[in-house]
């Protein structure tokens, strides 16, 4: 692993326009990710883990947008073709290329060759009607194309057009899958550990079990040697013995090939056995990061603990489990408060968690991050909320309520009068943003 | 309610209304699907299959406890679930409630097992009709059985809400007003309604978050002290069944594999699947990275044609070689031999193009010789290079001068088309005692007489009973000289 940058991640903002308001899914993200390192995203659903992988890789679909933020990923050949042509600082930084100020086409080249996925479901990741094979071909195929025409960013993305399709099925010769790419489809199905390759190719994706049709997902995605996989719970709707094969298989070809995983997860183990760094997501940011021994042992924030602290222990005997009281927060614009997201469950809420926490370094660790007051700030018993300080908005919030409720329930809240101004005066300078 | 077993409890802090006699018991339950079954598929004459869901399990469920069933997707645990309670008719075996066999029930007596057992169901989207109110989720079992005035079911309705942690005036509400976590709690509600004793919760947790997940694995822990509760937790994470459970059961493909008490269980598990099943959950911590573990290769394999005797025995890393074998062979030489034999009898082997390097016979397109096995088979000259180029591609180890003679003669009937004939000669070798008998689920050694409490039945022939004496030689697990207690 060297400590080279790779990805740099600056204030990304991903929203979704929905029938019921804006979503904030991603919330001013920074995340830096270096050259061949298992980096790790753990959350619970709805944390918006999965769209910051998608945001990354620019497949955020309709209605969600990527609203604000630089993605700046290191790529000194592209970046020197765009300052020959004359772009300026707002594109490239150094090696460094911000992807999305690239154009459709420029980013369309990128996928595959230099980012590849690996989703959560092999199952529905596939044509049903197209053998295994072939479906690898094809990216193979995708891959060669564009490497035939290096220099040019713009021919690099060549289309497959309805003509290309009709000639393909009509003249077997313009098949657009060739011998080379087929007989790669097998190196690599035989890379992934797919028994007797050559003969499973050839066959359709409901003839494979989950496991196998997960490494399949996984050749496919090796077929551009990427230099950054990311992993969107690739283990999820696996059994836990078929699992292991999966983490085993993707160590092995990280070791193998260097190169940068991003693993996003719920699975905490998951996290534990793979990652070299890990960050923490909640309610659309990363509240916590560092290594995963920052994280893991040396936790800040009360929401790591937390989860910590609910994953029942294989190893130990039992004893009550600590969950988190409350449930995940709603993340409506409307009903995003300004202030620490995770203050109404968190068992340390304090008077300053009722404004947003900027990102503090933790001491005793390089890479150790925390958005929360406790970094710098010792709790005690008299800065605590009172007790039910939330309840009243929390409740509403719990079932789901209409957001008219919500908001009588902060203006009837509670009978602390200092609190119930902050708070009323958070709920106005947040409707009071941009739309 | 006498106990019927000579032995006290072992343990007496056990429950109020400590008595051995179970509460569940099932024998010898069997549930099988068929396929082709339809009216159709009989006039044309084709045979149905048999998918074997649940195939012959038996367990008992004892008064107050929590007993985990747990293993992989598609290894019948929830069809298990619900056969036990009737939800399912059984193709055989029977489970008896509180002594008596519910399969042999009449209406009335149907009606009121029905009202001492009740199901909480996996997925919380889905087990709630969207249509109802709150209120009526949790009164309709109430309604069903005609107990008390509405007025009554309503104050039972809103006890129970509050009772398992949502406010009483959530009442008229909706579902999808609902989080998971909180629909889960309505599906428990649900379940309590009509004051059970017994409750099959089947993946109650599997669809919730681990912080909501903590909540409910709490709650119903407080209930079943609360309301005297009997459990059958069926779920497929181990940490979630560790946590919870007083016993747990082990299910692979139909068959139980394991019964134990949760602490030796996990502490010291006899079947090699159990193990296997234990080492592959990642642990949250930051020993993970480093802890050696041993992963089970390969899948389950299809329940609509498991393979013979011991279920496990296709992927198991202790499987048992005849004893002139096991001095001679690594277990994974044997693992590949056994593998090889197994392609052969289903048929697996591609011998239409078989590539052979160096040899000038014909050439496809990537330039490579091939061999073809024709109709009727290989020319004897040429049996020798096909022999050396199915041990290349099949085996990934040198065998031993002899074995390698038998492996050879194999792959030389192979080359003359003559399936069974190769099949026949590893198998005259290679059989091993696993796939002749299937292992009983028995007790082994001094514990045989033991309290339920402690008994920890394994089917397994590593561990004796039934075991062809020869072969009766057992690999130390590494944590077999803990004390079991």
């Amino acid at each position: 692993m060297s400590d080279e940058e790779l990805l740099r991640i600056e204030g990304l903002c991903t929203r979704f326009f929905t029938e019921n308001g804006q979503v904030n899914a991603v919330e001013n993200l920074d995340l830096t990710i270096d050259e061949g390192e298992v980096m790790g995203i753990v959350g619970e659903s709805g944390s918006g883990k999965s769209v910051t992988a998608l945001s990354l890789i620019d497949l955020v679909e309709s209605p969600g947008r990527i609203t604000d933020g630089r993605i700046w990923f290191r790529a000194p050949d592209i970046a020197d073709e765009l300052i020959e042509s004359g772009a300026d600082d707002e594109v490239t930084d150094g090696d460094f290329v911000d992807l999305r100020k690239l154009s459709e086409e420029q980013r369309r080249s990128l996928r595959g060759s230099r980012f590849s996925t690996i989703f959560q479901d092999p199952m529905s990741s596939f044509n049903p009607s197209i053998t295994v094979g072939e479906q690898i071909a094809e990216a193979v195929e995708v891959q060669r194309r564009a490497r035939a025409n290096p220099r040019s960013l713009d021919a690099k993305a060549q289309r497959y057009g309805l003509g290309d399709y009709v000639l393909s099925t009509v003249l077997p010769s313009k098949k657009y899958v060739t011998g080379a790419s087929r007989d790669r489809a097998v190196e690599l199905l035989e890379l992934v550990g797919i028994p007797d390759p050559v003969e499973r190719a050839d066959e359709y994706p409901h003839e494979y079990s989950g496991g196998m049709l997960q490494r399949a997902m996984i050749a496919q995605a090796l077929a551009g040697e990427p230099e950054v996989l990311v992993a969107d719970e690739p283990t999820t709707a696996l059994d836990v013995t078929i699992q292991a094969q999966i983490l085993d298989l993707l160590s092995k070809l990280q070791a193998e090939t260097g190169m940068t995983i991003l693993l996003i997860t719920h699975n905490l183990g998951v996290i534990a056995r793979m990652c070299d760094r890990v960050g923490v997501m909640y309610a659309g940011e990363i509240v916590e990061r560092g290594t995963l021994e920052d994280v893991f042992d040396h936790p800040v924030h009360p929401y790591t603990r937390g989860l910590l602290g609910s994953v029942p222990d294989l190893e130990g005997a039992g004893g009550r489990l600590q969950p988190i009281p409350g449930n995940v927060p709603s993340l409506l614009d409307h009903e995003m408060p300004d202030r620490c997201y995770f203050a109404d469950r968190c068992p340390k809420a304090m008077d300053e968690c009722l404004e947003h926490p900027p990102a503090f370094d933790v001491e005793g660790s390089e890479y150790h991050t925390t958005k929360c007051y406790l970094a710098t700030t010792e709790y005690t018993e008299e800065k605590a909320l009172p007790d039910g300080y939330f309840d009243e908005a929390g409740r509403a919030a719990d079932v789901g309520e209409e957001p008219s409720e919500t908001e009588t329930g902060i203006g009837t809240g509670t009978d602390s009068e200092t609190e119930t101004e902050t708070e009323a005066d958070s709920v106005q300078s947040d409707g009071g943003e941009p739309r | 309610m006498t106990a019927n077993s000579s032995e006290p409890p072992s343990r007496t802090e056990a429950t109020t209304r400590a008595d051995d006699s179970p509460l569940v018991s099932v024998q010898n339950l069997e549930k099988y699907f068929f396929e082709n079954d339809s009216l159709l598929d009989r006039l044309l004459g084709s045979d149905p299959v048999a998918v074997r869901a649940v195939d012959g399990v038996s367990f008992d469920v004892y008064r107050g406890e929590t007993l985990g069933l747990v293993g992989e997707s598609g290894c019948g645990k929830s069809t298990t679930g619900e056969t036990l309670l009737r939800l399912q008719e059984p193709t055989g075996g029977r489970v008896e409630f509180d002594g008596r066999n519910i399969y042999d029930l009449g209406r009335s007596k149907l009606n009121a097992f029905r009202r001492d057992a009740q199901v909480v169901f996996q997925d919380p989207f889905s087990s709630l009709d969207p249509r109802m109110t709150v209120g009526s989720i949790v009164t309709q079992p109430l309604e069903i059985h005609d107990v008390g005035t509405k007025a009554d079911r309503e104050d039972r309705a809103r006890d129970l809400l509050e009772r398992v942690g949502l406010s009483a005036d959530q009442l008229d509400r909706y579902p999808h007003e609902f989080s998971g976590g909180q629909r889960q709690r309505i599906g428990i509600a649900r379940a309590l309604a009509l004051e059970p004793e017994f409750l099959v919760l089947d993946e109650p947790t599997s669809a919730l978050d681990v912080s909501v997940q903590a909540q409910v694995l709490n709650l119903l822990d407080d209930l079943q002290d609360e309301f005297d509760l009997t459990y059958l937790l069926i779920s497929h994470d181990l940490s979630v069944i560790r946590h919870v459970c007083d016993r747990v059961a082990v299910m692979y493909l139909g068959e139980l594999a394991e019964v134990g008490p949760v602490e030796t269980l996990f502490e010291d598990p006899k079947h090699p699947y159990t193990r296997a099943l234990l080492e592959s959950v990642p642990r949250a911590s930051t020993d993970e990275r480093d802890r050696d573990r041993e992963t089970l290769s390969g899948d389950v394999p299809s329940p609509r044609d498991p393979p013979s005797g011991c279920r496990f025995r296709t992927r198991c890393p202790q499987v048992i070689p005849p004893a002139d074998v096991e001095d001679e062979l690594e277990q994974s030489t044997y693992r590949q031999i056994m593998n090889l034999r197994e392609r052969i009898e289903a048929r697996e082997i591609t011998l239409e193009e078989v590539g052979v390097e160096g040899s000038g016979r014909s050439e496809n397109d990537a330039g490579e010789a091939t061999l073809a096995v024709g109709e009727d088979g290989l020319d004897e000259s040429e049996i020798p290079a096909f022999v050396e180029t199915m041990k290349d591609r099949l085996l990934a180890d040198e065998l031993p001068a002899g074995h390698d003679e038998i492996v050879t003669d194999a792959l030389a009937e192979l080359a003359r088309r003559n399936w069974d004939g190769a099949a026949d000669r590893l198998r005259e070798e290679y059989e091993s005692v696993c796939e002749r008998v299937d292992p009983a689920l028995e007790e082994s050694g001094d514990a045989r007489e033991s309290g339920y409490r402690r008994r920890h039945p394994v089917a397994c022939h590593l561990y004796g009973v039934g075991a062809d004496p020869t072969s009766e030689t057992q690999i130390p697990s590494p944590s077999s000289n803990a004390d079991a207690e």
